[in-house]
């Protein structure tokens, strides 16, 4: 059995999948103003959780960005900024959220190498 | 990808808007101006989203080693390109550039539009900034796991 175990694997490819999600918000928001431009997101968790129950490592995850078309302005920019602030705002909670568990997977795994009885 | 990407696009947004808000500036600052007899032009600025096209990412994705495709790389100011809008005509017979009906061509700049644009450029400004203290925010949540 391996030191860290698939549920810690999971975290650490969470946290990959929403800091390349907060890539591709940001950009997102960059481009808010570019004629033409798509909006990008990408479902991570569907994706990381489609990847274990199919029985696949969570290690090194590869997540495929979806490119999204729904509301257009006359320049043709699907951006919704009110849309991508929220998801923002939402990715930046779910990140910490997913170190905090971490952490605290960790500080066990700690205590268990420093118990000396 | 690289580890701080999401800042670097936040970055080139801020960058563009910025250039968006001087143009602004300028052609407010220029309304009543020309240059030898040709009245002033406005300007408009021309974004275009570009990809990531840095050291990392082209090494990456030669070896295979990227965690995640990355053709994000924020936006530039591909252009900043002067409006087609005619002049407008102002009724001056006493202006030494009037012509023979008195009139004196000036620039079309128009303040309601530039202050909107103003506005609206003001607050893809702040949504950046957001995005950006968002971004901060998870990366210093990231090394409190390390200090753990």
């Amino acid at each position: 059995m391996s030191l860290l175990d698939n549920t810690q694997l999971s975290l650490e490819s969470a946290m990959n999948g929403s800091m390349y999600r907060q890539t591709l918000l940001a950009n997102d928001l960059a481009n808010a103003d570019t004629p033409g431009f798509q909006p990008q997101d990408v479902d991570f968790q569907q994706q990381l959780a489609d990847a274990v129950a199919g029985g696949k490592s969570p290690k090194s995850m590869q997540f495929t960005p979806t490119t999204e078309s729904q509301s257009t302005s006359v320049d043709g920019n699907g951006v919704d900024t009110d849309v991508v602030n929220a998801d923002i705002a939402e990715n930046g909670l779910l990140y910490q959220t997913l170190t905090q568990v971490a952490a605290a997977r960790n500080g066990i795994l700690q205590s268990a190498i420093n118990s000396t009885s | 990808m690289s580890f701080f990407d999401a800042l670097n696009v936040s970055a080139t947004g801020l960058t563009a808007t910025r250039t968006e808000m001087d143009v602004t500036a300028e052609n407010l600052a220029n309304a009543q101006s020309s240059n030898n007899g040709t009245p002033y032009k406005p300007q408009a600025v021309v974004l275009s989203s570009i990809g990531s096209n840095s050291f990392q990412q082209e090494l990456s994705d030669a070896m295979g080693t990227g965690s995640s495709p990355s053709d994000v790389g924020g936006v530039e100011v591909s252009g900043i390109v002067s409006e087609n809008v005619p002049n407008q005509l102002v009724y001056d017979p006493t202006s030494p550039s009037a012509n023979a009906k008195g009139y004196v061509e000036e620039p079309d700049v128009q303040p309601v539009t530039e202050m909107t644009n103003l506005i609206s450029e003001s607050d893809s400004y702040q949504a950046d900034v957001t995005a950006m203290a968002t971004t901060k925010q998870m990366y210093s949540s990231t090394l409190e796991l390390l200090q753990a």
